[in-house]
């Protein structure tokens, strides 16, 4: 138990948060910003990602605590800490962690003007929701709460990691509206859900009478549906990662998705773009198991019946009963049955004020060459991302100011509330040093000094070669 | 020497990022952490009438039950519990007072913990309610929990024939954990 908040604590410090890239989206310094909205504009003839470095993320965190809450240096007990934790928590607060590693990417325009762009990247993305009330009563017991409901339908978590295959066609469709789409195929290599459970345990003085209490089980139907993981149970640990690596070629189980996206300049000063990212689902239909766990009981102690049984003969096996009734209470099944699985959709939407040096256009460049489409070097605006997860969305705001210093270095920072703080500062520089593209971002920089304060921590990086004929 | 000072800027922010660290935190308090626990339980209960006891002899004054208690003498249990409290609430209809002897078996049948609870003369009209709390705790909680089963005697302190009542016991346990590593 210790080394598990161990790890979970321990390792937010070097993952990050949500999948919300809010300083890379708009960024369109970088080709991965296509990747967040496939109709960005993009200004380059033709890209090509390094191989394995053109794109870093991890991202992970808590929203309701930090590891500073639980592992500060204090005089104060740290089970109490976590009292007081688990007391601030509720059932909608949860971990996550993202990641992801890009394989490949490239994109090329074509004669008509089309920007297409493709890649492979392989991702993991983990939520686990905090079921309050299963650490009350792991924490404390019952004894404090008799009467109350302890709801075990707060288990929620979700984990997949899978490789996904992208080709998506970017154009200028007139002056004002650029649009996107782009095709995704999953790969499934690994996949568990506990998503849809119900049921209460509650402790309540006896309204039978027989006893001093009951103890009532109700209503319990919990599931739990994975995919590639029955198979590697026999597995060493070497061959179960070839296993799962085996998968990345389309072995696993596959799913098919969609990104859309748009921007549209609404006049000179005034952008708006929106883009919707994974919308499609996994079909799970090889190496599928999963469990439920069904029914209901009332336990209040052990009836004793005083039989008239002479010396030498057993009494009646009471325990042994009672522990068959409560098993015989419960089903508890098997399933082999394929399903599939929505992918979080995440959708973005934008917009910004353009302002600053004019560049580009007719009106007389001062050399800032910021694309074809960028018309001033500085821009603010207001960003909204939102995330669709098993209890409903993860919603994140943002206020942003980029700006384009030269032709090597543009930067965007950004001002971001969401479910982990109000008050989350990102920063975003990407470098142009001839064809070599480079970029990093990085969110909560104000807890960089002491990464344990921070409830999530975002990074992004990435090497690419980018070729823009108009250079 | 502006190209320079952009770059500065660059290679400044990633030092800044890769400088980031983890401080005024100790990761060794995990050590520390221990659930505390505390579970209330129902015990055992039962409902005897006079013929509990006649059935065995018209004057009998005894009778017993055994139930296993396989739990007591887990792991879980075993390692993790500071202090066991049970509470017994006899109701007594009977004119008659009752020693009620708790006996906790190991596998053997030796006794490893007893708990003798009195029960005082009630009647029909009037059933007497006697409540009783045994702390369970250090040393007398090793033996405790070398158990595997309990005996349960009922002992009248004179003849119920032709006598009616009844004896109604109700308990619960509450089991103090401290798990840790």
């Amino acid at each position: 138990m210790k080394y598990l908040l161990y790890c979970i604590f321990f390792s937010w410090g070097f993952s990050l948060f949500s999948q919300n890239k809010e300083v890379l989206y708009g960024l369109d310094e970088t080709p991965q910003a296509l990747l967040l909205n496939p109709g960005a504009r993009i200004s380059n003839s033709f890209h090509i990602g390094i191989p394995l470095i053109s794109h870093l993320h991890f991202n992970g965190g808590s929203s309701g605590v930090s590891a500073y809450d639980i592992f500060q240096k204090s005089s104060v007990d740290i089970n109490t800490r976590i009292i007081n934790t688990i007391s601030e928590l509720d059932d909608r607060d949860f971990f996550t962690t993202t990641q992801q590693l890009e394989i490949l990417n490239f994109g090329w325009k074509n004669k008509k003007e089309f920007y297409f762009s493709g890649g492979l990247y392989q991702e993991f993305d983990f939520v686990f929701y905090f079921p309050k009330d299963l650490a009350v009563l792991a924490w404390e017991g019952n004894a404090n709460y008799i009467g109350k409901k302890f709801d075990l339908g707060e288990i929620n978590t979700r984990g997949d990691l899978l490789m996904v295959y992208h080709l998506g066609a970017t154009k200028r469709w007139n002056k004002k509206l650029t649009i996107g789409a782009r095709a995704k195929i999953y790969s499934s290599l690994l996949s568990f859900s506990s998503t849809d459970n119900s049921g209460t345990f509650e402790t309540r003085i006896s309204e039978s009478g027989n006893n001093i209490y009951e103890h009532l089980i109700s209503n319990i139907n919990l599931s739990l549906n994975t995919s590639g993981i029955a198979s590697l149970n026999d597995l060493e640990g070497g061959s179960a990662t070839n296993k799962i690596l085996s998968r990345a070629f389309f072995s696993g189980n596959i799913g098919v998705g969609v990104d859309l996206g748009a921007t549209y300049e609404i006049n000179e000063k005034w952008t708006a773009s929106a883009s919707f990212i994974d919308l499609g689902a996994i079909f799970h239909t090889k190496d599928v198991e999963s469990y439920a766990i069904n029914g209901e009981y009332t336990l209040d102690g052990i009836e004793l019946l005083f039989p008239p049984i002479g010396s030498g003969n057993s009494a009646p096996p009471y325990y042994d009963d009672l522990i068959d009734e409560i098993e015989e209470s419960f089903s508890l099944d098997s399933i082999y049955n394929s399903y599939s699985q929505m992918r979080p959709l995440k959708a973005y939407a934008s917009l910004k004020y353009n302002f600053g040096r004019p560049v580009g256009g007719d009106e007389g460049c001062d050399c800032l060459n910021t694309g074809e489409n960028q018309k001033y070097n500085q821009s603010v605006g207001v960003q909204f991302f939102n995330m669709f997860r098993p209890k409903g969305p993860q919603f994140a705001a943002t206020l942003f100011y980029y700006r384009k210093i030269s032709d090597y270095l543009t930067f965007k920072t950004t001002y971001t509330a969401d479910s982990y703080s109000y008050n989350n500062i990102g920063l975003g520089l990407v470098a142009n040093i001839k064809i070599l593209n480079f970029y990093i971002v990085a969110n909560n920089l104000q807890w960089y000094s002491n990464f344990a304060k921070a409830k999530s921590v975002s990074l992004q990086m990435g090497l690419n070669i980018i070729i823009d004929e108009n250079k | 020497m502006k190209k320079n000072l952009y770059l500065l800027f660059l290679f400044t922010f990633i030092a800044f990022l890769f400088s980031a660290c983890v401080k005024d935190t100790d990761f060794n308090q995990t050590d520390d952490i221990a659930l505390t626990t505390v579970l209330e339980l129902d015990f055992i209960f039962f409902n005897i009438n006079s013929q509990n006891f006649t059935d065995l002899g018209i004057n009998n004054t005894i009778v017993s039950d055994t139930t296993d208690l396989d739990f007591l003498d887990s792991e879980i249990v075993s390692e993790n519990i500071i202090r066991a409290d049970f509470y017994f609430r006899n109701t007594n209809s009977f004119p008659v007072s009752f020693l009620a002897q708790y006996q906790f078996l190991n596998d053997n049948n030796e006794i490893k913990y007893e708990v003798i609870v009195p029960v005082q003369a009630g009647n029909n009209i009037d059933p007497v309610i006697t409540e009783f709390t045994e702390i369970i705790e250090n040393n007398a909680l090793v033996n405790f929990t070398m158990a595997t089963k309990v005996v349960v005697n009922t002992i009248a302190t004179s003849s119920l024939n032709n006598i009616n009542g009844n004896l109604d016991l109700q308990s619960k346990a509450t089991y103090y954990l401290r798990i840790e590593e």
